[in-house]
């Protein structure tokens, strides 16, 4: 299949490490997604990758014995190891700060440790199969300090960085889950909570593996993801994924089923809230999207792969060193390998080979795979970088080739405005907020986010309709249809329509002599009023003489656009009209006398010219106490003309009355 | 002939005689309301009106189709006679008509060169007056479309013609040139009047074809102006007042008695010159509009004295004294039982103002006063007081042989006048014949009419800038037309209008007393117009002494 | 004659009224029997039929020979009109060589003379020439929009097809004439708008368009709702005749039950349908039955000059909400399954949208408050986009347009109207007529306004007026008009002195109308709402 089927891949970069052998033992730690590579024990060195620091930080550290797990504190800032179980030795990666090496012994008598995680720089969680001890490390005093200890049995333990919570696994069949979450030296218990497990034979007593168990934030959201095998429904076969919600307050519950419709070994990756499944034996994987809907029971929602299976797109081992200078063909590397682990959420390690990758999803093929323009939509607009690939989808749409029916085109719109409209009213109540002074207050609102969901009219404009318009081949029709669609989505959404998405409208309705149109869409206000809008209209008159009335009415309307009127009338010769426009609008004491003059000489119309000039002559008048003009106004030759017209004695004399 | 008078009077317009003595009796109001009853409203006479009354035209046409169906026996209700020409006939040819008159139009061009017209003799005196006659010289094609052209383009075309066809008259172009035009004319006229109907007018874009019938004669205007039929149906009426006043009307259907197709330029010669001239005036002078005479504006003391001295120079035939000066009267004194009426003034106006040969002495010369009494002349002695002056004696006498002792009132009214003075206080008066309407002191004011009813008088002022063209002067007088007929609109008329035009605001009010036309700037406010409505009555009613004849005098 | 006529026209008891009634109506062509003795081979269609022979002949003559007459005194511009005492005639050449004419006879009235007996007496003045100039233009454009031209008749059949289909269509049609009843809006020609939110009518938009998407044989689409257009794919003066025809023909002859209230008869005979209440007004009743004839009108429209037939179908919706589909004709018959898919796309989709609409209605229906008689009444008309609306009339019945004031008021408009037709500059006019109301006309930038005050009602000032009207402005604001709040207060008090000052009687009236200021100035916010007003 070709490349454009793939939407899953790794990442072109990969952490590249030294491959796991028997002197060299790898190390993943989920916190600082850090690879590390201890080889003989540290004794020959320890390098230490993250996907982030190309330069690695290597170091030697005396070989006491086998490593069981290494992790740095977050900033690098501490180094801990644990050899045995009853221990943990520190080290310091301070600067000016006693390199020397520092015990903890786990506090509960004779328990084991089963493992630590750094929850900051400087405090660090044991876990042990009877409980977990919290601590606070003392760098320069070399030592822990005890900050808190919770006693429980623990079959196994699991950490979610991002949202700092540990996971218990508890009672025989290890259903049983105690979150803790820790906080600023805080340690919080969560209410506790069970994996249903799958209905099962008495007789083969089964229970919850760790490995069948992740944790992830999806949507901000922290959830528990359980890989349920066998259906507990018998009727349906195949495994499903269970997400339990796990909030900050309150119980934990059960909230989606993911169906996967198989069986056999998956593994389950978090990317850009996608939950990935990859499945071995297809060696294809497939995504879930909570968001999209599914089928409720009134309990859970059931969901289906968005897509068909695909395998992740096939990868080429970039070659390093000396090899890519001989031009031979990189190595295909092998996909769903068995040497291959999954960390959440977007993490492949194949530590036989010695790669690291984040998990990407590729929004472009997806695009082909969904048919369903509305589901597709509410699929992209979830995603990170969506907007190109959205408008894209917009443009595809009205293409000759594959063209969408009217009523698709309505709601792929409808769909992206309703993003656009929820971003403009954050924006609005934030302004509204800040103006309102509750800037100071706590917790102080943060400025709306921006995400490329937000796909404005301007974007639509320049990316979609107008090179939509621009193609002479599509039927004026349907040009049409779909700029109205576009309008009424988003007045439907009362998102006020930009004027040049109305210059389109009006422009492609006059390249096609539909004026008739044109003009009843003004009658309806469906083209809302504006200057540039009326200005475009003026242009118009030359083909559509009506353009004049209905511009001016609109200016008219705006009733800030007196000036313009004024000029508009004058132009087409009406200075009357204008004149009592000014009037009516009681103007007319400070217009410039010349200006109207001027105009009304143009017409060649004696009469007219006579009726202005009488008018300012009684302005005069009426604000001088003297029909005459002053030199400032500048119409000598207007008099000049008035005597040679009506003479001498038709100009009006000072009168008191 | 004069014992008859009073009874045909009293027939033709009840409010003739209006009780004068009711003038004097109540005091008169100073702004003027529409409960105004006639007799109080400025500028009405105190001695009662010395016109028959006349609200305006319609009251003239009324009558006239009543004289036309009542009185005269030959005719009968809605329409008159079916013309001796045999209607079978008529309507026979009527279906080819169409097939010959697609001709006309062609025809016409030739006919309108010289030469091709029918060899009858070309009445003197019809051949110095000033219509577009085409050019002696032969002139090319391109030059005969012109003349076509031109000739279709005057504003106002009016015909006069026979029942027969006969042309009688023609405002533009020879009569005979148009007489295939005008028998078209008249076969429409008949057609109709063969189904026992009457054409009224034709109307089609930018100009209306206006028939009226008035036994034995029937006239046709062709106009491009904004008039509606109606006027243009009294201004045809004029017109055969105008022949009638020549004629009179006895005569005139006398002759068409005697001679069915008779040629009726042959008596007329010479008169083009008065119709053509009446036409003008009636194109430029509001006195027709309004239905009443407009008097020189004249200080009460000066007019007294004109119309004593008039007064007291009579003889027994004499029925009217009257001085005008430019188509505006000076003074009018009358027999005590007889009124005179404004279309025969106007007609008389017309008869001085058209003929310059007054001047050169006194004239005595008979007339006929076709609202007055059509059947018979009058005998009119006219003569300028002094060479140099417009002022006009016109003296109406009943007896033809009473020329000496009617020019000897004259002799005796000069001395009289110019024993106290008054001639030169009018030589004075005439140096500033109309005044100006800033004289009322109202900005906006333009130009107004105002009608006195019951004097039958009114006052306008001269027309001044912006109207000083005289297309521009003619267009306002249109103007009045128009407000003038929508308020008297046979059917549906108004008592108040107002306009706002292009280039003017006029405002139109009738009332039972007087009737009044505003012009003024186009920029005026509705405000502004009534607060200048008062302003102006109030001024006329200080003015209403000079500018009116308050008190009318009899022998 | 004259003084009879005039006033407010209350008639004496002894006298008998006449209505003007149609006395011909005619339409020949000179070219056809241009020699003698043919005469009659001209004649194309002579209403009545009865009229002997001659007589036809003579009157066809007259006509041509005014028409020539006229032509010598301007040979492109003939005869519109002819007036005579008893009637009127009407000429109309709509093709070169063709043409139609219609004789109304003058209204009658008939007076006992004081000797008793009988004496008919013609009112010469009722009539006004560009109401049935425009009545006898309608009746072409009529013909044509069913026929198409006189000479594609000419085309398709010669002479003879061309007889038939002209007395085929005009012995129906002429009936249908209501001439007592025609006034300005029979000039305008007008289409009433229906006003809607953007909102609803954005919804309609997209409605029509999936329809037209889905249905590709539609061609044009209009949307009506009961006698008001909401939007037309039509070009106007097609739009304008065919709306026409759906308002005073096609529709009163179906809906008028609907409008009362009760179930369409037609309804109940379509189970097909019992999910929506869209039905069909042209073309098959019961979809179910296979037989059912799917025959809709045929129609000719004129776009770009190249005339398309097309089919009309009419569906309505409950509440009569309406849309008519045009497809063209030359594309293959229309098949009843065709039908059924137009019927299951649009039928669901009016009655969804008639409830929107509905509501709209009801809103407009509120502000209006109908039911009171407001203090003036308007009719306004804008030539540019045939927008008319008029509260002087009723809504229209299939037979007479109803209207509420006096006949010789609605003349005095046509009067105004044809004052403004002699210049195309902007001009006001406001007349007092003998009984007392006022009408202003007002014609600016190709709109008319025409208002007739009520003066005479005591209360002039009260509110309700004021309410009326701000319903109409909104209605107007809707149809795309403008109003300006300024620039009326100079004219408004103005507007009120007028009446007053120069009606001085009852000087009461001067305390009231002061209080009316704020009344007047809405009300005069009509007579401004065009831009280039005062």
């Amino acid at each position: 299949m070709g490349s454009e089927d793939y939407y899953l891949e790794l990442c072109e970069r990969p952490v590249q490490f030294e491959k796991a052998n028997p002197v060299n033992c790898v190390f993943f730690d989920e916190a600082n997604k850090q690879v590390f590579a201890v080889r003989s024990g540290g004794a020959t060195g320890v390098v230490v990758k993250g996907p982030d620091d190309r330069n690695p930080i290597s170091f030697r550290m005396d070989d006491r014995g086998e490593v069981k797990c290494i992790k740095f504190s977050l900033e690098n800032k501490i180094l801990a190891v644990q050899r045995t179980s009853k221990a943990v030795d520190f080290c310091n990666f301070i600067p000016d700060n006693s390199q020397l090496e520092y015990t903890q012994e786990c506090k509960t008598k004779n328990a084991n440790i089963l493992g630590f995680c750094w929850t900051s720089s400087t405090e660090i969680v044991f876990i042990t199969d009877q409980g977990i001890e919290f601590y606070q490390v003392l760098p320069e005093k070399r030592s822990l300090k005890l900050l808190k200890s919770h006693n429980i049995n623990v079959n196994w333990h699991m950490y979610c960085p991002e949202s700092s919570v540990i996971l218990l696994s508890t009672t025989v069949l290890e259903n049983v889950l105690q979150p803790f979450y820790f906080k600023a030296g805080t340690m919080s218990k969560l209410p506790k909570f069970e994996i249903e497990l799958p209905a099962a034979p008495k007789s083969t007593k089964l229970s919850l593996s760790e490995r069948d168990i992740a944790m992830a934030t999806i949507y901000g959201q922290l959830y528990v993801l359980f890989l349920r095998h066998h259906s507990r429904t018998s009727n349906s076969t195949g495994a499903e994924v269970v997400l339990y919600h796990l909030p900050r307050e309150g119980a934990c519950k059960k909230m989606h089923i993911l169906k996967l419709n198989r069986t056999g070994k998956f593994a389950l990756n978090v990317v850009d809230n996608l939950v990935v499944v990859h499945h071995q034996d297809t060696e294809t994987s497939v995504i879930f999207d909570i968001r999209l809907r599914g089928e409720f029971d009134g309990t859970v929602t059931f969901h289906h792969p968005v897509l068909p299976a695909r395998s992740i797109q096939p990868y080429q081992i970039p070659l390093a060193g000396p090899a890519a200078v001989t031009n031979q063909s990189p190595v295909p590397c092998k996909l769903y390998s068995s040497s291959w682990i999954v960390f959440q959420p977007d993490i492949i390690i194949s530590a036989s080979q010695g790669y690291l990758w984040n998990l990407q999803v590729k929004l472009q093929p997806i695009v082909n795979l969904l048919p369903d323009k509305g589901r597709l939509m509410d699929f992209l607009l979830q995603r990170k970088e969506c907007k190109a690939v959205v408008l894209s989808v917009c443009s595809q749409m009205l293409s000759e080739s594959d063209r969408a029916t009217l009523p698709v085109i309505a709601t792929v719109f409808d769909k992206l405005n309703h993003e656009y409209k929820k971003y403009l009213d954050a924006e609005q109540s934030y302004t509204m907020a800040v103006e309102a002074g509750q800037s100071r207050s706590n917790p102080p609102l943060k400025r709306p986010v921006r995400t490329q969901a937000v796909v404005d009219q301007s974007d639509v404009y320049t990316h979609v309709l107008s090179p939509f318009v621009e193609n002479k081949e599509t039927p004026p029709k349907f040009v049409i249809a779909v700029l109205m669609e576009y309008i009424r989505s988003l007045n439907q959404f009362q998102i006020p329509v930009q004027h040049y998405l109305h210059e389109l409208v009006i422009k492609t309705l006059v390249q096609h002599n539909l004026f008739y149109m044109l003009h009843q869409f003004l009658q309806y206000h469906v083209l809302s009023d504006s200057k540039p809008l009326a200005c475009l209209l003026l242009s118009l008159e030359s083909f559509y003489p009506p353009a004049h009335q209905l511009s001016l009415d609109m200016l008219k309307r705006l009733s800030t656009a007196n000036d313009e009127i004024v000029e508009v009338l004058l132009s087409k010769h009406q200075v009357l009209a204008a004149l009592r426009f000014i009037r009516g609008i009681g103007g007319h004491d400070n217009i410039s006398a010349r200006k109207f003059l001027d105009a009304a000489k143009q017409t060649d119309d004696v009469m007219l010219f006579y009726t202005i000039f009488r008018f300012f002559e009684q302005r005069n008048q009426r604000l001088r106490g003297n029909p005459n003009f002053t030199p400032g106004e500048h119409c000598e030759e207007h008099v000049a003309f008035f005597k040679q017209a009506f003479g001498e004695q038709a100009l009006m004399r000072p009168t008191t009355f | 002939m004069a014992a008859d008078m009073p009874r045909k009077r009293s027939g033709e317009c009840p409010e003739g005689t209006l009780a004068p003595s009711t003038g004097q009796s109540v005091e008169r109001a100073e702004s003027p309301t529409p409960g105004l009853t006639q007799g109080m409203e400025p500028g009405a006479g105190q001695e009662g009106a010395m016109f028959v009354h006349t609200r305006s035209y319609e009251d003239l046409t009324e009558l006239e189709d009543r004289e036309a169906s009542g009185d005269s026996p030959k005719e009968y209700v809605g329409s008159p006679p079916p013309l001796p020409t045999d209607i079978r006939q008529i309507s026979q040819d009527f279906s080819e008509l169409s097939t010959q008159l697609t001709g006309v139009a062609r025809d016409l061009q030739e006919e309108m060169l010289p030469g091709s017209s029918e060899d009858w003799l070309e009445p003197q005196g019809a051949a110095g007056r000033p219509a577009t006659e085409p050019s002696q010289e032969s002139s090319t094609e391109g030059e005969e479309e012109d003349a076509t052209e031109a000739w279709r383009l005057h504003q106002k075309h009016v015909f006069v013609l026979s029942e027969a066809g006969k042309p009688v008259y023609s405002r533009y172009g020879s009569e005979e040139a148009l007489s295939s035009t005008m028998g078209v004319m008249v076969a429409l006229v008949s057609f109709l009047e063969a189904d026992k109907n009457a054409i009224r007018s034709i109307h089609a874009d930018g100009y209306k074809v206006v028939f009226v019938r008035r036994s034995p004669l029937v006239l046709v205007a062709v106009a491009r102006t904004r008039q509606s039929a109606q006027e243009l149906a009294q201004e045809l009426l004029y017109i055969y007042y105008q022949i009638l006043s020549l004629l009179t009307g006895a005569q005139l259907s006398h002759i068409f008695q005697q001679k069915q197709n008779y040629d009726l330029r042959r008596l007329l010669s010479g008169s083009e010159r008065i119709t053509d001239n009446l036409l003008q005036l009636m194109a430029r002078d509001p006195s027709f509009l309004m239905g009443a005479a407009r008097c020189l504006p004249l200080a009460a003391a000066v007019r007294d004295t004109v119309s004593a001295s008039l007064q007291q120079a009579r003889v027994r035939s004499l029925v009217f004294s009257i001085l005008l000066a430019r188509n505006q009267l000076v003074a009018l004194v009358r027999r005590k039982d007889q009124f005179l009426h404004p279309i025969d003034l106007h007609l008389l106006f017309n008869l001085i103002s058209s003929s310059s040969s007054f001047r050169e002495g006194e004239a005595w010369t008979p007339v006929c006063l076709p609202k007055f009494n059509a059947a018979g002349f009058f005998h009119a002695h006219i003569s300028y007081l002094e060479p140099d002056t417009d002022l006009c004696l016109l003296l109406v006498s009943t007896d033809r042989e009473d020329f000496f002792a009617v020019s000897d009132c004259r002799r005796r009214f000069l001395e009289r006048i110019r024993k106290r003075g008054a001639h030169l206080a009018l030589r004075e008066a005439l140096r500033t014949p109309y005044y100006s309407v800033a004289q009322v002191g109202i900005p906006d004011l333009r130009h107004f009419l105002y009608k006195s009813k019951s004097s039958g008088l009114f006052t306008s002022p001269e027309i001044e800038a912006p109207y000083t063209s005289e297309e521009e002067q003619e267009r306002l007088l249109g103007l009045y037309q128009y407000l003038h007929s929508r308020a008297h609109n046979a059917s549906r008329p108004l008592k108040t209008i107002y306009y706002t035009g292009p280039n003017e605001n006029l405002l139109a009010w009738v009332t039972g007393a007087f009737e009044l036309y505003l012009c003024y700037s186009p920029l005026g406010t509705k405000a502004s117009a009534v607060s200048a409505i008062h302003k102006l009555m109030r001024w006329i009613r200080k003015e209403e002494d000079r500018l009116f004849i308050l008190t009318p005098l009899t022998y | 004659m004259a003084a009879a006529a005039a006033g407010t026209g209350t008639w004496a008891a002894q006298e008998k009224q006449f209505p003007p009634a149609l006395l011909s109506f005619f339409i020949y062509n000179p070219r056809f029997g241009p020699r003698e003795g043919e005469e009659e081979n001209k004649i194309l269609f002579y209403h009545p039929n009865e009229v002997e022979k001659n007589e036809k002949i003579r009157n066809v003559g007259l006509c041509e020979a005014i028409v020539q007459f006229t032509r010598t005194f301007s040979p492109s511009k003939p005869a519109k009109s002819l007036h005579t005492q008893k009637n009127r005639q009407f000429f109309n050449e709509p093709e070169e060589n063709f043409w139609m004419v219609m004789v109304v006879r003058n209204p009658i009235i008939e007076k006992q003379s004081k000797d008793g007996k009988a004496v008919v007496e013609y009112q010469e003045e009722e009539l006004l020439d560009k109401v049935y100039s425009s009545v006898l233009q309608q009746c072409y454009s009529m013909y044509k929009l069913f026929n198409g031209t006189f000479l594609k008749a000419m085309e398709d059949g010669g002479v003879k097809l061309l007889k038939e289909r002209l007395e085929k269509f005009f012995h129906r049609y002429l009936q249908t004439l209501h001439l007592q009843s025609c006034d300005l809006l029979d000039i305008f020609g007008g289409i009433s708008f229906f006003p809607l939110d953007k909102m609803t009518y954005l919804k309609i938009q997209s409605f029509i368009n999936r329809m037209e998407e889905s249905l590709s044989v539609v061609k044009y689409t209009a949307f009506l709702y009961n006698d008001q257009l909401i939007w037309s794919g039509l070009e106007q003066d097609d739009m304008r005749i065919l709306y026409k025809y759906l308002t005073t023909s096609l529709f009163p002859r179906h809906i008028e039950p609907e409008l009362a209230g009760r179930d369409s008869p037609v309804r109940a005979e379509m189970p097909g349908n019992l999910q929506h209440y869209g039905r069909f007004l042209t073309g098959p009743l019961n979809l179910n039955d296979p037989e059912a004839k799917c025959r809709f009108p045929k129609i000719f429209v004129n776009t770009d000059d190249t005339y398309e037939e097309l089919h009309l179908i009419e569906q309505a919706g409950r509440m009569v909400l309406s849309a008519v589909s045009l497809t063209p004709a030359a594309s293959t018959q229309l098949t009843l399954d065709f039908c059924r898919r137009l019927d299951s796309i649009v039928g669901p989709q009016l009655t969804v949208l008639a409830s929107d609409i509905c509501e709209q209605f009801n809103i407009n229906k509120r502000i209006s408050g109908s039911e009171k008689e407001p203090q003036f009444k308007f009719i306004y008309f804008n030539h540019m986009n045939l927008a008319e609306k008029s509260t002087i009339h009723m809504r229209k019945t299939p037979s007479v347009s109803l209207t509420s004031v006096h006949p010789d008021l609605m003349k005095i408009l046509g009067d105004i109207n044809s004052d403004f037709t002699r210049a195309d500059e902007d001009e006001e006019i406001i007349v007092k007529a003998m009984s007392d109301y006022w009408v202003v006309g007002k014609k600016s930038d190709q709109r008319e306004l025409y208002v007739i005050l009520n003066q005479k009602n005591a209360n002039l000032i009260e509110v309700n007026g004021e309410e009326t009207l701000r319903h109409a402005v909104q209605q107007h604001l809707l149809l795309g008009l403008t109003l300006t709040a300024h620039n009326t207060s100079l004219k408004t008090s103005a507007n009120l002195c007028l009446p007053l000052q120069l009606t001085g009687h009852d000087s009461d009236w001067v305390s009231d109308t002061r209080k009316a200021i704020p009344a007047l100035r809405n009300r005069f916010l009509l007579g401004l709402m065009i831009p280039r007003g005062f």
